[in-house]
């Protein structure tokens, strides 16, 4: 049912058909969620399997967002060793993340992907948007997911790396180079990724989006124009996205991310592209994750290529 | 800051947040805006209409800035009548906790007066460059003092003091319906900016909260009136027309300008429920029926 588009042409005719099929397969079961994307062994705990620690900190002391607070929670796998720098992977939204009865259960996901040997050992950072509390009881507070994640520009990329890194990094050994770093997001978090990585690519060199938001809630639809216009950059992206996603006032889900692929292949960049039938939520990402991560991570030192993964080049 | 430690424990708050961080409401126009109920002209034939406020019952009250002698009310029935004459150079007005009207009168006077139901004026602050003003349920007063690039703060019976500056020209100026935020719109910008507001009255954590569309690239949005409508949604006039903002500060779209050629410089919900929009449009007055209604700033947060 998924139409992988990665590195070959896209036809229109192919995708009509695939559309045609997908709304088959929606009418015939239930609108809008035509597939159950199921969460494989992977993302479940397994037998002999180390198990990393999850750690819940709260940040409050931002001056890149003055007044806001949030949660984050840190992973650390069992296999890191403080004498040896880990590789770095941040969450937005963090605490659907983090969770073990969320969508991705990134914390078990990492456990059998790093004991496999399929990504490096990794501490995972799971963020969540924050919000300016209110002054007076029963006032509401200010929240600030929006603009710290759709807007373009640098400043969610400066909130990591000259806050939580850093703060983060004063109890682990983590690696400073892009290569060794990705950022992941849903939604407004999956182009707040992309967007984080694309205005420092020296930071962030990986790039994983479900359902992203490549539409305009804050001037984010043009990123198709600026990938085409713009020297590559040495990003890697892994594009999630379903055809039953959003279509409301910011704009066209499913179009704005066929449009950031086909930018993306243009522009001669390292990408994949999954279309599911999935909705505006994260089981498809979720199902696929460990997949996302195989592919995202298939050539960082010490990485083994799995002989059954056609994707892995 | 670090609060506890978990082991692989995460909270069921973390998993609803997850499930539901997706689907954030979106406001399209369409959820404000009725098919067939455009723009309505209430009053025209003034030279610079401004002031625009609402009273409990849903009068509408403006002025005309440039050459108005007096302040003019809407009734109920769409009856304009004169409210208090002999009030020239009124740019903006709110009513106060109190039941007085509060006004920003400029030019010479360069004062916050406030008039009483009789039409008596009290002066409440000299010698300031006042241009648009906000009223909250306790009687705290904030306005913007355009050239001065500084919004003023003006504690309960107490003397003006600065209280934010770094907006290039702070203009129109509203409270959300909690009044735990203020708003300014920056006419010489391209943003809404926020402050949460202190116990003390003082405004801290400011933010360019809202991104406003301009008429070109580089150029200023001329953003002026502000209000907000029980949802919490913003509303800022602006050089394109009336924007509408979510909550969270995303763009739900643009309003027209009843005549795109004439500046459109103030806005307050007014009339029966609160449910119509009212604008300022130049030499006229504009009304259009909505499906929300409008929040009164002078009363205690519901």
């Amino acid at each position: 049912m998924n139409a992988i588009e990665c590195c070959r042409p896209i036809w229109h005719r192919q995708i009509a058909v695939v559309l045609f099929g997908c709304l088959m397969t929606a009418l015939s079961n239930h609108p809008g969620q035509a597939e159950e994307y199921q969460l494989r062994s992977d993302s479940k705990p397994q037998e002999g399997v180390p198990v990393g620690e999850v750690t819940k900190y709260r940040w409050t002391e931002s001056k890149v967002y003055p007044g806001t607070e949030r949660d984050y929670w840190v992973y650390v796998p069992a296999q890191y060793d403080s004498a040896k720098p880990a590789c770095v992977m941040v969450f937005q939204d963090g605490g659907g993340y983090v969770s073990l009865k969320g969508h991705s259960r990134v914390p078990t996901v990492f456990d059998n992907l790093i004991h496999q040997g399929e990504m490096p050992v990794t501490i995972g950072i799971f963020i969540n948007p924050g919000v300016v509390p209110p002054t007076r009881p029963g006032s509401k507070g200010r929240r600030n997911r929006s603009f710290e994640y759709d807007s373009l520009g640098d400043q969610y990329a400066r909130f990591l790396l000259d806050e939580i890194i850093p703060e983060v990094g004063k109890n682990y050994n983590l690696v400073d180079k892009a290569e060794g770093r990705a950022i992941c997001g849903i939604s407004s978090g999956g182009i707040c990724a992309f967007t984080a990585a694309w205005e420092r690519p020296d930071a962030f060199s990986k790039v994983v989006s479900y359902v992203g938001s490549f539409t305009n809630i804050r001037g984010g639809h043009v990123y198709p124009a600026l990938i085409r216009k713009t020297e590559r950059k040495p990003i890697r992206v892994f594009l999630q996205d379903g055809v039953n996603d959003l279509d409301n006032l910011h704009g066209h889900w499913p179009l704005s991310n066929r449009q950031m692929a086909a930018a993306l292949k243009f522009a001669g960049y390292d990408y994949r592209f999954e279309m599911g039938d999935g909705g505006h939520n994260g089981r498809h990402g979720g199902a696929i994750l460990p997949e996302m991560l195989r592919w995202t991570w298939r050539d960082y030192p010490g990485i083994k290529a799995r002989s059954d993964d056609k994707e892995n080049k | 800051m670090m609060q506890r430690r978990l082991n692989h424990v995460a909270s069921i708050a973390a998993i609803l947040f997850g499930a539901a961080i997706a689907n954030a409401q979106d406001m399209p126009l369409s959820q404000v805006l009725i098919e067939g109920e455009g723009w309505q002209r209430v009053s025209s034939g003034h030279a610079f209409t401004d002031g625009c406020a609402a009273d409990a019952y849903g009068n509408f009250y403006f002025s005309d800035v440039a050459r108005g002698e007096s302040i003019l009310k809407v009734s109920m029935d769409g009856k304009v009548s004169t409210f208090v004459p002999k009030a020239p150079k009124i740019s903006a007005m709110q009513f106060g906790p109190d039941g007085r009207l509060y006004a920003c009168q400029v030019g010479k006077f360069a004062r916050i007066v406030a008039f009483d139901r009789e039409g008596r004026a009290s002066v409440i602050a000299n010698d300031v460059k006042p241009n648009d003003l906000v009223v909250t349920h306790e009687g705290e007063i904030y306005f913007t003092e355009t050239s001065k690039q500084q919004v003023t703060h003006i504690p309960k019976g107490g003397e003006p003091r600065s209280a934010a500056t770094g907006v290039s020209k702070p203009n129109g100026i509203a409270l959300t319906p909690g009044q735990g935020t203020l708003v300014v719109s920056d006419y010489g910008g391209r943003n809404g900016w926020v402050w949460r507001i202190e116990n003390d009255g003082s405004l801290t954590h400011q933010q360019p909260y809202i991104t406003l569309r301009t008429p070109g690239k580089n150029m200023s949005s001329k953003a002026d009136g502000t209000t907000t409508d029980a949802a919490g949604r913003y509303y800022i006039t602006s050089a394109v027309g009336l924007q509408m903002f979510d909550p969270t500060g995303r763009m739900g779209g643009v309003i027209h300008t009843p005549q795109p050629a004439k500046p459109l410089v103030s806005v307050a919900f007014a009339g029966p429920d609160l449910s119509y929009l009212y604008v300022a449009n130049g030499d006229s007055i504009y009304r259009r029926k909505t499906k929300t209604r409008g929040v009164l700033y002078f009363q205690e947060p519901k």
